[in-house]
């Protein structure tokens, strides 16, 4: 198990190391410049590209910028914040997507599940339907639309939470983004528990258990859930992924400092930094989750741990 | 039965989780201070002034920053922290001489900051945007030579005679040169304390210095909420009467004219759909943002673009009425004036585009005479039909103009198709330099209150002139404005101009559109906000809230 | 330890003629003489339409379709054409109007007040129906929906069944290979599944010319990685079965049994995952739209639809409903068409 975590951290370094050469690549690719074109005449505008170091070859900056990022130096935004050296942008931003997209994972994780439970065990019945219609709602209305009637409606009118986001009231501002987030999340779930626990539950073992005189919840959690909750984790990681990296629009609507919306002024605004920055720790949370879940397997499939051991 | 014993009681389980979190916030309530609440629509780029190229950031940065010059609540040029300055005859020499006023460490402000601040503007290594303000429009004294490397950026014709007095030397008379005084390039920076902050200066509360009307308290870079108290030590403190500013952002309209409604602001933008909720509001107004927005054509590179007779079609044939009564609807002013109105006041005060007939006949709507022209024009080339395509920002208000332009001008000028290439703002505006479009909507603001920061612009080989027009007259008659003869004769020079703009309208260089201008609530406890159309949107030191 | 069932490592002893001779007989095996292969479709066609809520799903896509082809042509508007003095009226249909709903008026709640406006009464224009109502430049909705239908349709069958070919061949190959082709083609795919997709698609609609094309396009670059991770891990748990087994031994190739044996056996969770990728086309274009780098204006989608309307969602609010109902629908018969497919194809639920 040691040797294999061990081989799996190295290859996972070696794949953000290429995913990073990538991402250079890919700035090159951008067209437009993160200097105000209309205004700058080209000598200014070579004077800033040598400032920064982008009129270097591609590989040079590659190099120069690993170079850096070991010490901690992400180096500067040229557009957003100008000259604001990024680690400082991302110390206060970047918490505040993870906790509201970890709020978001929790309220989507948890609700999905018990829909998905219901809709399973009361299959073909109305409760199995309705489950069907509400995660339905959940992945077909966008996130954007019900951040809005959330906002208008428990924040506006009802004023039950703050229509936007406040470091002084962090966790009372965060309830409307974290649940408008979750509904992606929560119908995910639910369709895959749904149809993970319908397989689970024609399966011979379970036959077996309920035929040894195992029934009620030790049945459903210890034996069905538990072997339903692999493919449940797989979908579940790259989520908890998208939404700790934040999200644009509900960011936008709720005027959240976040790290989803810096993703794409970033983007269009040609600030390389901030966006090589950022996708970098995307890149290293999703490799990192990634193996979290390789390893939970072997947790909560004994089958995989022995396999494993045999490697 | 017991299987949903189980669903039950997780349910009920997860119910109570969500319950504490709703429990503990159901007691929020807004809390009303006397400090303005300020919307704003995009975060602050820049507080270093120097650095600074958007409205926002001069506006922030403005609010806790004098330079020499403030504007008052006409956009005029008054004193702020120069009390008094002297004029050479020639015109060519400036000498301001300081008031006593003191940074919020305690340092006093000297003529020295001033200096220091100037050569940063133009130093290539900070390469600031907005160096071009010292050298083409300031004309500042060796400006241009220090930008493009030639000189020591010590060589700026920019002296500290002595601690109050500061004296700027000018290549030519430049007449509107005080009213860029209190453009943001053009303050201090107080050079102990940037060489004590290093590079994080502008980053965060500690690393700002203020000699202005307010003090910055909480900020972070691109922040979405920050705060300014007033600053009790600055020289004009008596006038200012709010205790602080509070910011902001909302990139949403909804949700900002709704948190307005709360009365979490004072302030908001609101966009065309949502006029129609408060145009019957006594706290609704529209106020002039100065941006010009306008088609230019490819004359160069399309070839039936470059036949005067197309292009006049197309621009008899814009209904610019409809765009901004039926779609904007935000208060814009339908333009047919090569510079837009209400920022340029001329030597007798009024404003230069105040009359808008002036070219009425070679671009006002008329749908006949269009399709006339349109008819000569596509004889000329000896065609039937064309297709253009218009590149356009992805952002709301341009891709809605867009929308109607193609309507109007496909249903008024027969066998014309025209198609929208959407692209980022930063695209289309690198497509457009390289002259990779054919029709590109595109908006310019000023950046000092003159004529000029328009009609530079189709100067032949300006960067801006994105058409690739090009007429000696029209560089004649510039030439003569800003480094001739009329740079000291005020009423010669503004007859000299309209002349120029003539030919732009003659040859329908670009198709103007509207004068761009903001849809705001402003609640009628604020008094004294004043709205200005260049350099500093909106200044708050007289501005008053009553409770 | 090594498995024994990998092709090429199996053993150092090579058959030679003396031994056996390899049957090679491709085209014979693949018919099943014990069960005939019909029955096994005719078997998933009743099961399918046994199960009403997947024949609901069916018929709605199937209404839908019909509509996002005939819908825009039912009135004489067209997608893109305005007329501005007609805009934000509110809904208005013939019959309908006289029971006081979609009549035309709405109630719009101003910061001074709610005050109910018939734009149809107000400018005298008794003769003008828009079904669904007009936009903010007088377009009529109701052709706009059916017409934007039609773009997410399109966009998102096209780039789901692209998906589908590549990530499934993807995943098939890398898990049957397994080995140092699985690690290289892993670490692939890892790399293009650790950029986040935004930047990716943001590039590629920035670098290529907008449009529907495109738009395909960057859906695919995105998508086809969740199809390959379900191929994959069903391939794995069928490679090592018996009937792989004997299939190799009889002599089939590797394509062989990858697409001829193993692919059949798997359509189930691979039509399913289409099923289900379809809506995640459609809201990822949804998303774009938002962004401003969706289908090019005056050409709409639902999703466009959607964050026009968002605009004007406390003001006029109805312009945002139908393409929100459209897409609902849309999503929610693929995933009951998914569901009923899911079961109808895997026998073992038939007791369930």
């Amino acid at each position: 198990m040691k040797k294999y975590t061990i081989k799996r951290l190295l290859t996972s370094l070696f794949t953000l190391l290429a995913i990073l050469l990538v991402l250079f690549i890919l700035m090159q690719l951008m067209p437009g410049s993160p200097f105000n074109d209309e205004k700058l005449n080209e000598t200014q505008k070579a004077a800033l590209y040598a400032k920064y170091g982008l009129d270097d070859p591609i590989i040079v900056q590659f190099f120069r910028y690993v170079g850096n990022m070991l010490h901690g130096d992400l180096g500067v935004s040229y557009k957003i914040s100008k000259n604001t050296p990024i680690a400082q942008m991302l110390e206060t931003r970047l918490p505040i997507s993870i906790f509201i997209g970890g709020f978001a994972v929790l309220i989507g994780a948890i609700l999905g599940l018990i829909l998905g439970l219901i809709a399973a065990l009361k299959h073909d019945t109305i409760w199995d339907s309705l489950a069907t219609v509400i995660s339905v709602i959940g992945v077909s209305v966008p996130s954007y639309v019900f951040a809005l009637a959330l906002s208008y409606t428990l924040g506006f009118k009802l004023k039950w939470f703050p229509m936007l986001y406040t470091v002084q009231q962090s966790m009372g501002s965060s309830v409307l983004p974290s649940i408008s987030l979750s509904m992606f999340t929560m119908a995910s779930i639910a369709r895959f528990t749904r149809s993970e626990m319908l397989e689970v539950l024609g399966s011979d073992y379970m036959l077996l258990a309920e035929s040894k005189g195992i029934s009620g919840p030790a049945l459903i959690f210890r034996h069905a859930l538990r072997n339903a909750l692999i493919p449940i984790i797989t979908v579940l990681a790259p989520l908890i992924v998208d939404l700790m990296t934040g999200s644009l629009v509900v960011e936008k609507i709720f005027a959240i400092p976040g790290v989803g919306s810096l993703l794409v002024n970033a983007i269009q605004s040609n600030d390389y930094n901030v966006v090589i920055s950022l996708s970098f720790i995307y890149s290293a949370m999703y490799i990192g989750i990634m193996l979290v879940v390789d390893i939970l397997y072997g947790i909560i499939d004994p089958r995989i741990r022995l396999a494993k051991k045999g490697d | 039965m017991k299987k949903t014993k189980a669903t039950v009681s997780l349910l009920t389980a997860s119910a109570l989780v969500l319950g504490l979190v709703g429990f503990n916030t159901t007691v929020y309530a807004e809390t009303g201070t006397s400090d303005l609440n300020i919307m704003l629509e995009t975060p602050v780029e820049s507080l270093d002034p120097q650095q600074a190229t958007d409205g926002t950031s001069f506006e922030v940065i403005a609010d806790y920053t004098d330079g020499l010059m403030q504007m008052d609540a006409d956009g005029q040029a008054v004193p702020a922290i120069a009390e008094s300055y002297d004029l050479s005859e020639d015109g060519l020499t400036y000498t301001f001489h300081l008031r006593d006023a003191s940074w919020s460490n305690g340092d006093p402000v000297t003529a020295a900051d001033f200096v220091f601040a100037w050569q940063r503007a133009v130093d290539p290594d900070v390469a600031s945007e907005y160096a071009y303000m010292l050298s083409d429009i300031g004309q500042v004294v060796n400006a241009a030579e220090i930008i493009a490397g030639e000189k020591d950026k010590s060589e700026l014709g920019v002296t500290a005679v002595d601690d109050k007095t500061l004296e700027v030397k000018l290549n030519v008379p430049v007449s509107y040169f005080l009213s860029l005084m209190y453009f943001p390039t053009f303050y201090p920076v107080n050079q102990a304390f940037f060489e004590s902050v290093g590079d994080t200066f502008g980053t965060s509360p500690d690393t700002v210095l203020s000699n202005g009307a307010f003090i910055m308290d909480t900020y972070e870079p691109a922040a979405t909420a920050f705060h300014l108290t007033k600053n009790d030590e600055y020289w004009d403190t008596e006038r200012v009467q709010l205790p602080g500013l509070n910011y902001q952002v909302i990139q949403d309209s909804q949700q900002a004219l709704m948190s307005y409604q709360t009365g979490a602001l004072d302030t908001t933008l609101v966009n065309g759909e949502q006029v129609d909720q408060v145009k019957e509001d006594p706290e609704f107004q529209t106020i002039g943002a100065g941006y010009l927005w306008y088609v230019s054509p490819n004359m160069d590179a399309v070839p039936e673009l470059a036949n005067q007779n197309i292009r006049l079609a197309m621009t008899h044939a814009i209904n610019r009425e409809a765009i901004t009564g039926d779609v904007l609807k935000d208060g814009s002013l339908p333009t047919y004036t090569a510079v837009p109105m209400q920022f340029a006041a001329g030597p007798d005060g009024s404003d230069y585009s105040a009359d808008q007939e002036r070219y009425a006949d070679v671009c006002a709507y008329d749908a006949d005479k269009a399709a006339e022209l349109w008819a000569a024009g596509l004889e000329e080339l000896g065609i039937s039909e064309l297709e253009l395509d218009m590149v356009v920002d992805a952002d709301d208000a341009p891709q809605k103009v867009a929308q109607v332009l193609k309507e109007q001008w496909e249903t008024t000028l027969p066998g014309l198709t025209v198609n929208l290439t959407i692209e980022p703002k930063k695209q289309r505006v690198e497509d457009m330099q390289e002259g990779n479009f054919q029709l590109g909507l595109t908006r310019w603001g000023p950046d000092y209150a003159d004529p000029m920061t328009y009609l530079g612009m189709w100067v032949t080989g300006n960067s801006n002139n994105y058409g690739l027009w090009s007429n000696s007259d029209f560089d004649a008659i510039i030439d003569e404005c800003t480094t001739g003869d009329l740079c000291t004769d005020a009423e010669g020079r503004w007859a000299r101009l309209y002349d120029a703009e003539k030919l732009v309208m003659d040859e329908a260089v670009i198709f103007p559109l509207y004068t761009q201008a903001n849809a705001e609530m402003l609640s009628s406890k604020v008094t004294g906000i004043e709205f200005h159309p260049v350099a500093l949107n909106r200044v708050y030191k007289n501005a008053a809230k009553t409770e | 330890m090594k498995t024994s069932t990998t092709v090429g490592t199996a053993s150092a002893y090579v058959p030679v003629d003396a031994d056996f001779k390899l049957k090679n007989n491709a085209g014979e095996i693949a018919i099943d003489t014990n069960f005939s292969s019909q029955s096994f479709w005719k078997d998933v066609f009743i099961r399918y339409f046994r199960k009403t809520s997947a024949v609901v799903g069916l018929v709605l896509i199937i209404l839908i379709s019909i509509m996002a082809v005939i819908g825009p042509g039912m009135n004489e508007y067209t997608y893109s054409g305005q007329e501005l003095s007609q805009k934000n009226f509110a809904p208005r249909v013939k019959f309908l109007e006289k029971f006081g709903i979609f009549d035309g008026s709405e109630s719009l709640s101003t910061t001074t007040g709610s005050m109910k406006i018939n734009y149809y009464e107000d400018k005298g224009l008794d003769d003008l129906y828009y079904w669904f109502g007009s936009d903010n430049f007088g377009r009529d909705i109701w052709t706009r929906t059916w017409s934007g239908a039609r773009v997410s349709l399109i966009i998102a069958v096209a780039a789901a069944i692209i998906d589908m070919l590549i990530g499934m061949s993807y995943g098939l190959i890398s898990g049957y290979f397994g080995g140092k082709v699985d690690m290289v083609m892993q670490r692939f795919l890892e790399i293009a599944n650790g950029i986040p997709r935004l930047v990716i698609v943001t590039l590629l609609l920035l670098v290529l010319q907008p449009g529907m094309l495109t738009i395909i396009f960057a859906l695919m670059l995105t998508e086809w990685v969740g199809m390959s991770r379900i191929a994959r891990a069903e391939m794995l748990k069928l490679k090592e079965q018996e009937f792989v087994l004997a299939s190799r031994t009889l002599g089939a190739g590797s394509f062989f049994i990858i697409f001829k044996e193993v692919l059949p056996n798997i359509i189930g969770p691979i039509i399913t995952q289409v099923m289900f990728s379809i809506p995640t086309a459609i809201f990822t274009e949804a998303f774009l739209s938002f962004v401003g780098l969706g289908i090019p204006v005056p050409q709409c989608s639902l999703g466009s639809l959607i964050s026009e309307g968002f605009n004007s969602f406390t003001t006029h609010p109805y312009q945002i409903i139908p393409p929100i109902v459209v897409m609902a629908l849309l999503m929610l018969s693929f995933n009951l068409v998914g569901d009923g497919l899911r079961e109808a194809l895997d026998p073992k639920m038939k007791e369930m």
